[in-house]
């Protein structure tokens, strides 16, 4: 069938289904449930190594408090990490296009943290708005500049995940068009494009587990000026 | 009709208990079971076991089979004597409830054989239905098989054990390029041979395109690149992370061998230090000896020492008072000659001295005259 552009970014349904529900579970039915064994077999292994990895550097900054936020951390990030690198594949929808998905995570997440510093420490929480040594005169404009910061975080941390990934997708698709579309005239140059393809694929592997990495780095060290 | 199902339940769970595989719940109900029908039916006797059958017969659902007669509870393999039979029929007539015909046959089956009782006198319904399960579970259609095990959960007989778990095999099952499973060329080998899949590969793939069923659109050259990168990843660093996944386990099985072979090199350590000492020990009893002659020899010195001593003292004050009585008559002795030589010389009267003079001088004459005549 004749794919335009954005039909891989339109959420997927099949006879009036949606289908992002799948979309956005199937990952979870690629990992290994843990098993009775204290032994298992590689791909559990690994798994398990991968996990403790990443728990081990998200929360070793945190204090005993923040170890609190270590299954959703490490969950969102094996979950953004799945759902990025199976978007790579050919004829796959991948959630995290949607502003919708990234705002929904990256929204009550950032308001869990900035509440809890409310809550908990709030001279603390609001003393972030203002950083030290500052010059008298500028302390308004940079409350109100820090104040805007803060309150765009969610923005930034949502929009960040869509447009890398969507930008990533969509330079795929485009110079995928251009290989075929120049195959059969020039054949030469639609291989430079493909080799620049397949460069620009090594690339949106990176981008999409780096994407996966920021978001719950940031995420955790906005919890950790607030806990 | 307690004491009937009681002894029914006593009879045939003994008896199926011994059959079957059921674990301590079943064990536990017919021990319950049997302490509670051997207090009732020795209490009761065949009479009032019978009211009570016949009491109970009519009240029973029908689907109740009849509880055995007391008799049951003798041994089984007796034979079928005249007057047994008899009491059996005056028994068993009026509590069969219309089963069993009015001559009152012998039910020598009733004593021996397990009771696959179905459902039974809801008094003893749930260890009824514990034992009954399994058969009673493979009556039903599969899908309410399934439903009831799940609700029957906490009722099962068989203790569901998760140690020691089956192995893991050593390798995965085989793949040919990476996909498809060897099980599904050794499939279609009888019927194709050796390149049967490929060519339904290839077939399949050319058809697909042919019939455009798969357009090459621009997500083939994405999907080219992407499986490059992946085929690539895979090959170049799939030992390498096999490896380390192997390299981790190992190191978890290896630290714990470690602690068990140090508490074994301990406990040996230990055994071979517990062997010297006891060759130690072994010895301890020379030592013991020479030390017993040591310490006999110190006594014997030091008695003897002692002894000396004692001597030594005793010669001691001894020879004082020898010394005092030798000294005494020395003085004595002294004094007494001094006190005769001064009474002699006092004695010595001037008179008496003029005369030993006089003698003297005539002694002296009458020598110098004898000297005078010899010379």
């Amino acid at each position: 069938m004749n794919l335009s552009f954005f039909d891989q970014f339109s959420s997927p349904s099949m006879l009036g289904i949606p289908l992002i529900l799948i979309s956005m579970a199937f990952p979870a039915l690629l990992l290994p449930s843990p098993d009775n064994r204290w032994i298992t077999n590689r791909l559990s292994t690994i798994q398990l190594w991968f996990v403790n990895f990443i728990t081990k550097q998200l929360l070793t900054p945190l204090n005993k408090e923040g170890h609190k936020w270590a299954l959703i951390l490490t969950s969102l990030m094996v979950f953004l990490l799945l759902i990025n690198l199976l978007g790579l594949l050919p004829y796959t929808f991948t959630p995290t296009t949607q502003l919708s998905m990234s705002l929904a995570l990256a929204f009550p997440l950032w308001l869990a943290t900035l509440l809890t510093g409310l809550r908990n420490q709030p001279s603390a929480s609001l003393g972030h708005l203002l950083p030290e040594g500052t010059p008298t005169l500028l302390i308004p404009a940079l409350v109100m500049i820090e104040t805007t910061s803060l309150l765009i975080r969610p923005f930034a941390l949502g929009v960040r995940l869509t447009a890398n990934l969507t930008a990533g997708h969509l330079l795929i698709q485009l110079i995928s068009t251009a290989t075929m579309a120049l195959f059969p005239t020039m054949p030469a140059v639609s291989l430079l494009t493909l080799l620049i393809l397949l460069l620009l694929t090594i690339l949106e592997v990176a981008v999409a587990m780096i994407q996966a990495y920021v978001f719950v780095l940031l995420l955790s060290l906005y919890l950790q000026e607030n806990i | 009709m307690q004491a009937g199902a009681l002894g029914g339940m006593f009879h045939s769970g003994a008896a199926s208990a011994a059959e079957s595989s059921s674990s301590e719940a079943a064990g536990a109900a017919v021990s319950g079971g049997a302490g509670g029908g051997a207090a009732w039916g020795s209490g009761s006797g065949g009479g009032s076991g019978s009211s009570m059958a016949a009491a109970a017969g009519p009240a029973a659902p029908p689907t109740c089979l009849p509880p055995p007669p007391p008799l049951a509870r003798a041994p089984a393999p007796r034979p079928p004597s005249p007057r047994s039979r008899e009491s059996r029929a005056a028994i068993s007539a009026p509590g069969g409830g219309g089963h069993r015909t009015g001559r009152g046959l012998p039910p020598p089956l009733l004593t021996a054989f397990p009771r696959p009782a179905l459902l039974s006198c809801p008094a003893m319904l749930s260890r009824l239905v514990l034992r009954a399960a399994p058969a009673a579970l493979r009556a039903l259609p599969p899908p309410v098989a399934v439903g009831v095990m799940h609700t029957t959960r906490p009722l099962h007989t068989t203790q569901q054990s998760l140690a020691p778990l089956p192995p893991l095999p050593e390798k995965g099952g085989e793949v040919r390029h990476g996909l498809i499973p060897e099980e599904f060329f050794q499939f279609l080998y009888p019927k194709t041979g050796v390149t049967g899949p490929y060519m339904l590969g290839t077939g399949l793939l050319l058809y697909f395109l042919s019939k455009e069923i798969y357009v090459v659109n621009h997500e083939t050259a994405a999907a080219a690149c992407i499986l490059t990168v992946i085929i690539y990843g895979i090959k170049k660093f799939g030992g390498n992370v096999a490896a380390f996944a192997d390299r981790l386990n190992e190191e978890k099985l290896a630290a714990v061998s470690a602690l068990k072979n140090e508490s074994i090199q301990a406990l040996q350590t230990a055994i071979e230090e517990e062997k010297k000492e006891q060759w130690r020990v072994e010895g301890r009893t020379y030592l013991f000896d020479a030390k017993r002659n040591n310490i006999a020899m110190l006594l014997e010195t030091n008695y003897r020492e002692r002894l000396l001593m004692v001597y030594n003292e005793v010669k001691k004050r001894l020879d004082y008072q020898v010394a005092m009585q030798t000294l005494k008559r020395q003085k004595e002795q002294e004094h007494m000659i001094q006190w005769v030589e001064k009474n002699v010389v006092q004695s010595i009267t001037p008179q008496q001295q003029k005369e030993s003079i006089a003698k003297c001088i005539l002694d002296l004459k009458a020598l110098s005259k004898s000297v005078h005549a010899a010379v």
